[in-house]
């Protein structure tokens, strides 16, 4: 409870931004919802065949798998807030026409016969018989919306686009239980507070009335605000992946660049997504830099051409190819890298590993029919992981699941897997005390990182590729292994252990070139 | 007598039904003109003819000389009361909120709509301070039936139609709500189209009768004219069987043991006479929507009435 206190006290301005980050979204979609869903579902109450089909289909919306609809709406809208608004108006759309409807359409006959009667029209008939007698089941349809939207929007950090979420992932990421039970007890508390306003709205009929159209135009105020500020063209938005270490790295980059250009602000979106996630919205113009490594490039990003594939390379021909490619397919500029090698590593407990005398990755092979493995889908489906492992070298391993990169290790603390995929500076192999096999089959290409940025941009923006390229060359393993731990378990901040490094180094004292 | 409302060779048919056939018909200016018939005569079909709530199939219904079809229905409507069975109260409107729709839709001011419905309350018994404020499910169903009749006549129309409006109710508002539109109709003198399948109240109320049947007009007269000379058969048999009316069955839900297994089925607002002969042949009738009676305790009931 302390331990909540605590690190509630510490991130109290990060949470409030994802408060109200998610509170925005989860409104805007709301908004968007009602506005589709109600006048729908007055134009179809006097049409019961043709609302049948309208419910089956918001039906058949609503059990998409909230993950799946984000990733299904990627290609078509990128990344960030649209395709999480996108997805949580469609999953509104069902229990707010459905509830609208069914006010509508229960409303006795006679009534309806009394207001025609009466020479109302159509308008005067809606405004003043219809919608008040439908309004407390809409109400109530809007009130499930709320509930399963601002539920919902957690996973909208998923795809960049903010949140709790992202408050949750980070706990998650960081090992951090108050940190994740303080993100899920926000996105519940706001939830709650959200229906019960809606509620409360609808009892105080003239207050409600003017509070709602009040709050809906600061709503979308706010909103405006916020979409506009996304494209100023004065800030450098850099993100990085999910993870201690990008979050470090881009911290490192905001400071190197502010420190040379006090013009520029620089924006950062950390914990922003996966590799896909970051390299589209990169190509999209949605980030302006993020820190890719040498290897991915090579395997995920850039096609291959056919005399390279299979080869091996020394980690400067990795980064050379990779930046060529990269100039050639994409018009992107990848600047010089760090030192330290980042690379896949499997990661076994010391004592598994004397036991059964396993060092080296070809002594899988003693033990493919007994060790249990768990590793990440990205590392089962690369050729330079598993899949070369498997296939190339033939170890397949009997037992293997497949299991989230944030609870890899606490699957192996618990001693459910014997046997993960790490990257060589996690935190956690020091902590946990594990060995890391050899590659002596040369499977795991290098991986070094550099910031990644479109040829456009750094043309643009010369003095920013300047400023990063003091990073090139600097930093080993051990540094990086050790910066990790310090923000993992250590509960430092990103930022401080950027800023810590670059003095020691004194690489944020511009005037340090004669 | 000038005629306010005119049928001519009206005719109305549903697919292949013939539900109203050659009727032609003179309202005049100010009387209480009453339609009878048992049910599906055709009496409601041809009073939402006025209103434009059904339109004629064939031949022209004229309202002041000129073709309802020719007039903007909405303002015609706005000149034509109307009171349904159902009552039809807007739920969610105060007894004055109700009151005061269509003066409000017509653009009278607030203070003339505010006296309005304050005299038509106290016209009516129910005093404004009391039930102004009040919800019509606070109501009972007689309060509620005298707010549907303020209602219509609140924006003074020419003509107020009733369809049927008392046989939802209890034999004692029925009585003071027959006496209260006598009443009305009286002192304003607006003239009332009044549907009813009850010929005692026809007769009590009615300035002329029309009794139809099976879409045909029987015959047209007063209630005097009707009694001593009537034009058939089932003019005179329909006044001898309707001279004792029990009211409906819905009267006797409230009071009655329900229960359940295989028996005939009747409407909730059949007259309770076409109980009997079910009661004949079974101990129980299905009431559809409501539950079953038992016959001892109709019997009961009638007997009490009786008294």
């Amino acid at each position: 409870m302390n331990l909540i206190l605590q690190t509630l006290l510490e991130r109290k301005t990060e949470l409030l931004d994802a408060t109200l980050e998610h509170l925005l979204i989860s409104l805007l979609s709301l908004v968007c919802a009602v506005a589709i869903a109600v006048p729908l579902a007055v134009w179809f109450s006097g049409r019961r065949k043709q609302a049948e089909t309208v419910l089956q289909f918001t039906g058949v919306l609503q059990t998409i798998p909230s993950l799946a609809m984000l990733g299904l709406l990627i290609p078509f809208v990128g990344i960030g807030t649209p395709p999480a608004l996108i997805a949580l108006t469609l999953y509104a759309l069902l229990p707010i026409f459905q509830n609208t409807y069914l006010g509508f359409s229960e409303i006795h006959p006679s009534i309806k016969e009394a207001a025609t009667a009466f020479g109302l029209s159509r308008w005067q008939k809606l405004m003043r018989v219809e919608l008040p007698l439908a309004l407390p089941a809409m109400i109530s349809g809007i009130r499930t919306a709320a509930v399963l939207i601002i539920g919902t929007a957690t996973l909208a950090a998923l795809v960049g686009a903010g949140g709790l979420g992202k408050i949750i992932l980070l706990g998650i990421d960081r090992n951090n239980t108050a940190l994740t039970v303080i993100g899920a007890a926000a996105s519940a508390l706001l939830a709650v507070g959200v229906s019960g306003l809606v509620y409360w709205l609808q009892r105080k009929k003239a207050a409600g009335r003017a509070l709602s159209v009040a709050a809906l135009l600061v709503a979308l105020l706010l909103g405006a605000q916020w979409w506009s500020s996304q494209g100023s063209s004065k800030q450098v938005v850099i993100a990085g992946k999910l993870g201690s270490e990008p979050d470090i790295l881009i911290n490192m980059y905001k400071l190197l660049i502010e420190a040379d250009n006090p013009e520029i602000n620089v924006v950062l979106k950390p914990n922003f997504g996966k590799t896909s996630f970051l390299f589209n919205a990169l190509n999209s113009g949605e980030v302006d830099i993020y820190p890719e490594f040498t290897g991915t490039v090579l395997e995920s990003l850039v096609k291959l051409p056919d005399a390279e594939k299979n080869r091996k390379f020394n980690p400067q021909q990795t980064y050379l190819l990779a930046k060529k490619l990269l100039d050639e397919q994409y018009q992107m500029v990848f600047l010089a890298p760090m030192k330290y090698q980042n690379t896949y590593a499997l990661a076994l407990p010391q004592a598994y590993a004397r036991q059964h005398q396993v060092a080296t990755l070809s002594d899988l092979a003693k033990v493919k029919d007994q060790i249990r493995a768990g590793f990440t889908l990205e590392f089962i489906d690369r050729q330079d992981g598993y899949k070369g492992l498997s296939e190339t070298h033939r170890i397949p391993l009997k037992h293997l699941a497949s299991i989230e990169p944030t609870l890899r290790y606490t699957a192996l603390e618990d001693g459910r897997v014997d046997l993960v995929d790490a990257y060589s500076t996690d935190a956690e192999i020091r902590r946990y005390k594990l060995t890391l096999l050899k590659d002596d089959l040369q499977l795991f290409p290098p991986y070094q990182g550099a910031p990644l940025m479109k040829a456009k941009f750094a043309e643009q923006h010369p003095q920013v590729a300047a400023s990063l390229n003091r990073l090139a060359g600097k930093i080993s393993e051990e540094e990086m292994s050790e910066m990790n731990d310090k923000v993992k378990n250590g509960g430092e901040a990103p930022a401080k252990v950027a800023a810590d490094y670059l003095n020691a180094h004194q690489l944020l004292n511009k005037k340090d070139a004669p | 007598m000038n005629a306010i409302v005119e049928f001519r060779e009206v005719g109305k048919r549903y697919g292949e039904k013939n539900v109203i056939s050659g009727l032609n018909l003179s309202i005049h200016e100010g009387e209480f003109f009453v339609m009878v018939g048992p049910s599906g005569c055709g009496k409601t079909t041809t009073l939402k003819m006025i209103n434009a709530l059904t339109q004629p199939s064939e031949g022209d219904v004229y309202f002041n000389g000129k073709r309802i079809k020719d007039y903007d229905i909405r303002r015609l409507r706005h000149r034509i009361g109307y009171v349904l069975q159902q009552i039809a109260l807007f739920p969610t409107m105060t007894v004055k909120q109700n009151i005061e729709l269509i003066p409000d839709i017509l653009g009278w001011s607030k203070s003339e709509r505010s006296r309005r419905s304050g005299e038509l309350l106290e016209m009516v018994g129910l005093p404004p301070a009391k039930y102004a404020a009040r919800y019509p499910n606070e109501l009972s169903g007689g309060e509620q039936q005298r707010i549907g009749i303020l209602r219509a006549i609140a924006a003074k129309p020419d003509v107020l139609l009733m369809d049927e409006p008392f046989s939802a109710l209890d034999p004692i508002s029925r009585n003071a709500l027959q006496e209260m539109v006598a009443d009305i109709h009286q002192r304003l003198g607006t003239t009332i189209v009044f549907v009813t399948h009850n010929m005692n109240e026809a007769q009590r109320l009615a300035s002329r009768i029309a009794v139809m049947q099976g879409g045909r007009l029987q015959q047209l007269g007063t209630p005097e004219e009707l009694q001593s000379q009537p034009a058939n058969e089932f003019v005179r048999s329909f006044f001898q069987s309707e001279t004792i009316d029990y009211g409906k069955i819905s009267q006797l839900t409230d009071l009655l043991p329900l229960s359940r297994d295989d028996m005939p089925e009747l409407e909730a607002d059949a007259a309770i006479a076409d109980l009997f002969p079910l009661l004949g042949s079974h101990p129980r009738v299905r009431i559809r929507g409501v539950g079953e009676i038992d016959g001892s305790r109709v019997f009961d009931y009638l007997h009490s009435r009786q008294r």
